[in-house]
């Protein structure tokens, strides 16, 4: 008993200390709130009735802290009834002003919360990628920001596909081309660039040569003002990117925290102490007796257990040869699994998408700009994004493949793989009954390695088959099998078991 | 002896911890796991190693002039003169006109595989109404995505950007057939005609 009295202080101890630096952390972070919490905190709550800066239901709310403190603030929101009952004139006024619409109470927010939202409302950053901060460092340098916006616009739809900034792409860099050409010029160029060059002038042919003699596309369709917005963004796209780079690059800490199941650890420890008491200190021959046939039981359900695990590879995950993450392409980025896995809808295999598909996007993407967490950071996936070029042979400054270049595979481990005396088609279950691949592959779009969800074992096929009713509408190969199933049957819907989904022949043969 | 359990028993619990925690990266044990029941004798898709071939790859592309079974020849050069001529004189073999009808058509059929595939295999970039907006391009990765409006664009010309891209976009050929590129063709001539509404 003592030793675990003794135990117990330095543990309370520590246990109280915790308690305080959380309570202390707390308070700090509710001094400076969030605001990027609390900007999704407002867009799910309050942007039905409220926005920054204009009137909608309830007042706009930018600024609010400067005219309210932060107490009766917080009152207000958890409950506005109250406040007005309590006979607070500001309340009042504002509730007059708006037609005596109460607002909703939201008493089950926290402190944190409010004060995130509080925050959000005043921190003007955050407000819009491309709007306010942008527009205050953008006036002090006397530059019309809303036309470098309008330029980026029109440049990310016509130009970047030939064109970058920074670095040739089809056609030549374009950062600062004001300083190399008149505006005029630029206008001629870009609304026929085929009659600036037959008119005989110099520079255009000059281009024209440089550029492998492969014409631009003409854009007559762009007026004097949106070339001039084009020319503004070439020339002073820097304010939108120092904007781009402080908002938008959030570094997601989301430390994995290993969940260590400990308290079967303990039950485990509990038990082999136990063990070790009853057949060496206790000397009680029932209890030994109790016990052996209890161990036998454990061991014999254990042995079978993991022998129904043998070839059985449910969560397989190996490493791959590129880190490719599902979660960025599907998930992310709202990639179709078909784009990659083309071959699902025709065939057996569902198969790994060749180099060339991979390029269809990457010859663009050379560099990643997600989110990035401490072990994947940008660094890391730029490298992995250059095993593709380093596989294929593609020059990501020249923007060209390279010629005579040696290629090699990218040599994907396979994960699953059925024994080969079981057949199995992806187009019959894809294209035929329309399943998702998510109902067999698990939640892959959010995986960042893919692993093997479903056990692929024959119980887990013939489960589905009793159970899943065939698709017959649009579907006339089925009508009259169908028919004539389901009378032999006597159900309306005829599963696939029925059909023929748990005879031997259909998969072995 | 004791001492020995106690130290077995100790080294027990070591491994089960240890054993609970990792990610299983290789394959387990197989029951007979090196017979032909289980493992092909013939070669698995896409398996490397394997010495039949020059660059020991089972996945080859054809041999050049031929053209394998199921596909369809395509004539048309991969360059600008190319392009010219698929806009200027390919036409689909997929319209038909009815009877008492002044226009060519195409089957509602093919028309709804075509969006299907669309959706798949052009909307990341092409948005699905068509008007360049893209989850890809909402999300600022892949840029330069025209509106199908703003392009003089024909099924010919449609066609042959799908075999062999244009500029920044890739071939999409290896991903769709040529009757899947036909469908999702006039697929795209419906989207742009909406468009241009
Ligand atoms: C951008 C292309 C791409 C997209 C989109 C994509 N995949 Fe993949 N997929 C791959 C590549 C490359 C591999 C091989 C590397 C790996 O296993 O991570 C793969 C592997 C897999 C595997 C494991 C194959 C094996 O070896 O057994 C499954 C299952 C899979 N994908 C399912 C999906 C599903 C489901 C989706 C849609 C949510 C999807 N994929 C979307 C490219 C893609
Ligand atoms: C439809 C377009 C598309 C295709 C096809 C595609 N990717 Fe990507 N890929 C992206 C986008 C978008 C990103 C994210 C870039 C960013 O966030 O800046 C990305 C990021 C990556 C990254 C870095 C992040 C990560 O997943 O580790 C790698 C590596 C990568 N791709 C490999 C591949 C490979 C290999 C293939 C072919 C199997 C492929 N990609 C096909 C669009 C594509
Ligand atoms: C009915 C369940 C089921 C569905 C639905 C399904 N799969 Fe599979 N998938 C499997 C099984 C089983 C295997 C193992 C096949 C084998 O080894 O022959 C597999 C293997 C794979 C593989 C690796 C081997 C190969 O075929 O290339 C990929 C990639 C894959 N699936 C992707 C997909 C995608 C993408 C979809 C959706 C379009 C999908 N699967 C839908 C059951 C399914
Ligand atoms: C998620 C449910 C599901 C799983 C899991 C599943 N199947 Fe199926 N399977 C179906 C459906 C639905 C059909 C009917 C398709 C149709 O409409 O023809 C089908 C049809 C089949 C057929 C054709 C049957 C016939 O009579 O023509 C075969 C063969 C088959 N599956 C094999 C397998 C194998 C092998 C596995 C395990 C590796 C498997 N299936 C796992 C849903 C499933
Ligand atoms: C990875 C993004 C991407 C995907 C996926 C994509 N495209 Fe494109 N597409 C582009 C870009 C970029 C251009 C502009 C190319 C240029 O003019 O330089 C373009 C241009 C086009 C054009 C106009 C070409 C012309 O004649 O001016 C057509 C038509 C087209 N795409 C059709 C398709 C179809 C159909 C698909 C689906 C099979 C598809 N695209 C998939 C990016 C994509």
């Amino acid at each position: 008993m003592k030793s675990v009295n003794q135990h117990r202080k330095p543990l309370r101890l520590f246990l109280s200390s915790l308690i305080f630096i959380l309570f202390f952390t707390m308070q700090l972070f509710a001094q400076d709130g969030n605001a990027k919490n609390g900007k999704k905190i407002f867009n799910a709550n309050c942007a039905a009735c409220h926005k920054l800066d204009a009137r909608l239901v309830g007042p706009p709310l930018k600024g609010v802290t400067e005219k309210r403190t932060k107490e009766w603030l917080f009152s207000w929101i958890k409950d506005s009834k109250a406040l007005i009952e309590s006979g607070d004139a500001d309340a009042i006024a504002i509730f007059e002003e708006y037609n005596k619409i109460p607002m909703t109470g939201y008493s089950d927010f926290s402190d944190q919360d409010l004060a995130d939202v509080l925050a959000y409302t005043d921190d003007k950053p955050v407000k819009d990628a491309s709007g306010t901060s942008g527009a205050a460092t953008a006036a002090s340098l006397g530059i019309d920001s809303l036309q470098v916006v309008k330029g980026k616009k029109i440049f990310n739809a016509n130009c970047a596909a030939c064109h970058k900034l920074d670095a040739k792409l089809v056609g030549p860099p374009l950062a600062n081309i004001a300083d190399k050409r008149s505006a005029d010029w630029l206008k001629l160029w870009i609304r026929d660039n085929g009659a600036l060059r037959a008119s005989g002038d110099a520079d255009a042919i000059a281009i024209f040569d440089e550029y492998n003699g492969s014409p631009m596309t003409a854009f007559p369709e762009l007026k004097d003002a949106d070339i001039e917005a084009l020319i503004a963004f070439t020339s002073h796209a820097s304010i939108l990117e120092a904007k781009a780079k402080t908002g938008d690059t959030e570094v997601s800490n989301v430390a994995e925290v290993a969940s260590i199941p400990w308290a079967t650890y303990l039950v485990l420890l509990v038990v082999v102490l136990f063990t070790i008491w009853v057949y060496f200190i206790s000397g009680n021959g029932f209890l030994k007796l109790m016990m052996t046939i209890a161990i036998l039981i454990a061991t014999g359900y254990f042995l079978y257990a993991w022998l129904m695990g043998i070839g059985v590879d449910q969560g397989y995950k190996p490493i791959q040869p590129i880190a490719f993450s599902h979660k960025i392409h599907a998930g992310d980025n709202k990639i179709d699994c078909q784009y990659c896995h083309s071959n699902a809808k025709h065939s057996k295999l569902s198969g790994i998408p060749s180099v060339n598909v991979c390029m269809n996007c990457h010859k663009s993407i050379a560099e990643y700009t997600g989110p990035v967490t401490e072990e994947r950071d940008k660094v890391f996936y730029d490298g992995e994004i250059q095993k593709i070029y380093d596989a294929i042979g593609w020059d990501k400054e020249k923007l060209t493949y390279i010629e005579g270049y040696k290629q090699k595979p990218i040599e994907w481990v396979r994960i699953h793989n059925l024994p080969d005396f079981a057949y199995y088609n992806h187009s019959q279950h894809v294209t035929v009954a329309g399943l998702e691949c998510q109902t067999c592959h698990g939640p892959v779009e959010e995986m960042d390695e893919v692993e093997q969800f479903s056990p692929l074992t024959m119980g887990w096929c013939i489960e589905c088959h009793k159970k899943t009713e065939l698709k017959v509408e649009s579907n006339g190969y089925y009508a009259k099998i169908h028919e004539e199933l389901s009378k032999k049957y006597g159900v309306k819907k005829v599963t696939v078991a029925q059909m023929g989904g748990r005879e031997c022949g259909k998969c072995h043969y | 002896m004791k001492s020995f359990i106690k130290i077995t028993s100790v080294f027990a619990l070591i491994i089960a911890l240890v054993s609970c925690n990792s990610e299983q990266r290789s394959r387990k044990i197989q029951y007979m796991g090196d017979t032909d029941m289980y493992d092909a004798v013939p070669y698995e898709a896409y398996s490397a190693d394997h010495k039949v071939f020059k660059n020991g790859m089972e996945a080859q592309t054809p041999v050049v002039g031929t053209i394998a079974r199921g596909k369809v020849a395509y004539d048309y050069p991969n360059s600008e003169v190319g392009y010219q001529l698929a806009k200027d004189s390919l036409r689909s073999p997929m319209k038909f006109k009815a009877p008492l009808d002044s226009i060519y058509r195409v089957s509602k059929a093919n028309l709804a595989q075509g969006k299907h595939l669309y959706n798949i295999y052009c909307a990341v970039c092409h948005g699905k109404k068509g008007d360049g907006q893209g989850d890809l391009v909402k999300r600022e990765k892949f840029l330069g995505v025209p509106n199908y409006k703003g392009r003089q664009i024909t099924e010919g010309s449609i066609y042959h950007v799908i075999m062999y891209g244009r500029g920044i976009m890739g071939s999409h050929a290896s991903q769709l057939n040529d009757k899947e590129r036909w469908q999702v063709t006039h697929y795209v001539e419906q989207l742009r005609n909406d468009l241009l509404k």
